[in-house]
């Protein structure tokens, strides 16, 4: 018994050590922190179905699955029309001048829907990078030489900033 | 010394570890590199500002609650069955096929030397009315495993391997866009018994108010023993699980899923293929196409049958690495798949990509 306890601990101090930071990644990449939550938990309730918390590489499996996870959802039709709804009802709560709120969320929307254009590899790499991992960190949780992460960034900000052009342009 | 790469002025902008060294030397003394590395760093400043979001703030303990309340209600194995939701077409049409290819196996095809062992596959037309008809077959005996499935999820192909006992299929050109997160799946290999029983086929003839094709002689108590597996297989991408009580419309078919399997095989008691075949294209609500289909292919006992929902999808017959298979599906990238049979063995390779790259998969699959 002591050992599915001692499983169980470490489960929970691995939540309480990365729930915060994995909730970021995803929140980075939807700009929407409900549904940032919520892909956070799944990633979570997967990998305690799959995983022992003691693993060495636990941090790095969560990080790599939460960018994955809300490129996926980005990605997702459904999800556009989920978000309208949310904004909507978010509208009422906002204390910005209304027309700049409006800008704000338009910006917001439209990189969004450019990050989901590109390739998962650096999509995910920008996301964990902007989120606040380090090179290092990066490196680990997509399962490349650090000093492949420069080259990812390096190509994600450029299909990026073309996608966001192209987006606007249309 | 050669300028600098992207990546290495890059990983200056923001990694101070990388500002050192001969790199950080160059950078010193090269204008041109210099004036790349200005150029990069206002992208990744830009881009930092465009991906700026609000600090998000949350509750740990309330969230470690709710996942430990959720992660109960979950088997403890790693695979789930994706659930089908109305919206997924795609998803529906591989488990249609999935049960239909079942059905028509373990019911059809106990071949004329009473041994099934199929070494090809083609495909035949079902309709929904042919599977409502086919599904009651299974109320007309008992199925009981005598060797039950070991499912499995691994994060690696050692693992998946070790319990299969089987090599994990290699991708060698994996299409632009799908992930290369990989979750291997393994099975080991299976046994069961179906039993027809006279008794059990007419009180379900009976529930349902149809009349029930006579029984041929020996039929009842006969057995068929389905052997199925090992298998292994990859799916790359997430595996995309609902939450308890969200909507289940919304799990995607995974980008790609390869698998291989030893092919199946039925032996059977006392039963000749043709009486078993002849009693299954008796039952009410088998369409005239797929008996005519059934009737129509050679030799039965070396033929794996693949579905094809008339509805939903399309099939051609193709030639995958030098063995007959099928594919299904078409360029939308909706959803597509190949399946063949080489040495005993059933490969697939199926996801929401263009038919072609399907294709192309199985031809460079190692």
């Amino acid at each position: 018994m002591s050992t599915v306890r001692s499983d169980e601990e470490a489960f929970e101090d691995l939540f309480t050590a990365e729930y915060a930071r994995v909730v970021g990644i995803a929140n980075r990449v939807l700009a929407d922190p409900h549904e940032a939550e919520d892909v956070a938990q799944e990633v979570f309730i997967d990998f305690h179905r799959l995983h022992s918390a003691k693993a060495q590489y636990a941090p790095a499996w969560l990080h790599r699955a939460a960018a994955h996870a809300s490129l996926n959802r980005l990605r997702g039709a459904r999800r556009r029309q989920k978000r309208e709804v949310a904004q909507a009802l978010e509208e009422g709560e906002r204390t910005l001048d209304p027309q700049k709120q409006l800008e704000v969320d338009e910006d917001r929307r439209q990189v969004r829907a450019a990050l989901g254009r590109l390739a998962p590899k650096p999509a995910a790499a920008l996301a964990l990078r902007a989120s606040g991992l380090s090179y290092a960190e990066v490196a680990q949780a997509l399962g490349v030489g650090i000093g492949q992460v420069g080259t990812l960034l390096r190509r994600a900000e450029t299909a990026l900033r073309k996608e966001v052009t192209r987006g606007t342009s249309n | 010394m050669a300028h600098l790469t992207e990546g290495t002025l890059r990983r200056m902008v923001d990694d101070p570890d990388a500002r050192a060294g001969d790199d950080a030397a160059h950078l010193e003394g090269c204008s041109e590199c210099k004036g790349r590395f200005e150029n990069i760093s206002d992208d990744a400043h830009s881009i930092a500002t465009l991906l700026a979001v609000p600090e998000t703030r949350v509750d740990v303990r309330r969230a470690f609650g709710h996942v430990m309340s959720e992660r109960k209600s979950k088997p403890a194995f790693g695979l789930r069955l994706p659930l089908i939701g109305p919206a997924n077409r795609s998803l529906k049409l591989a488990f249609v096929a999935a049960v239909a290819a079942a059905a028509l196996v373990v019911v059809a095809f106990a071949a004329n030397g009473l041994f099934f062992q199929p070494t090809t596959v083609k495909t035949v037309p079902v309709t929904v009315a042919d599977m409502q008809a086919l599904s009651q077959l299974a109320n007309y005996g008992t199925m009981t495993w005598t060797k039950e499935p070991q499912l499995q999820a691994a994060t690696s192909a050692a693992d998946a391997e070790a319990l299969a006992g089987m090599q994990a299929p290699v991708v060698s050109n994996l299409p632009n866009g799908v992930s290369t997160n990989i979750t291997y799946g393994a099975m080991t290999k299976a046994e069961a018994v179906f039993t027809f029983s006279a008794d059990k086929a007419r009180a379900a003839a009976a529930a349902q108010g149809k009349p029930l094709p006579a029984l041929p002689a020996g039929m009842d108590g006969a057995t068929l023993t389905i052997t199925v597996g090992p298998a292994i297989g990859e799916i790359f991408g997430e595996l995309q699980q609902p939450a308890a009580g969200s909507d289940t419309s919304q799990i995607t078919l995974p980008q790609l899923i390869v698998a291989k399997s030893s092919a199946p095989t039925i032996t059977s008691s006392q039963l000749s293929v043709k009486q078993i075949e002849d009693y299954v294209l008796a039952q009410p609500g088998i369409s005239p196409e797929l008996k005519a289909a059934v009737e129509a292919i050679g030799d039965p006992s070396t033929t794996l049958l693949i579905p094809i929902p008339v509805e939903y999808a399309t099939s051609k017959d193709i030639t995958v690495q030098g063995a007959p298979g099928v594919a299904l599906g078409d360029n939308t990238g909706v959803g597509s798949g190949v399946i063949w049979i080489k040495n005993g063995v059933v490969y697939v390779v199926a996801g929401s990509i263009k038919q072609d790259d399907a294709i192309a998969i199985a031809n460079n699959l190692k």
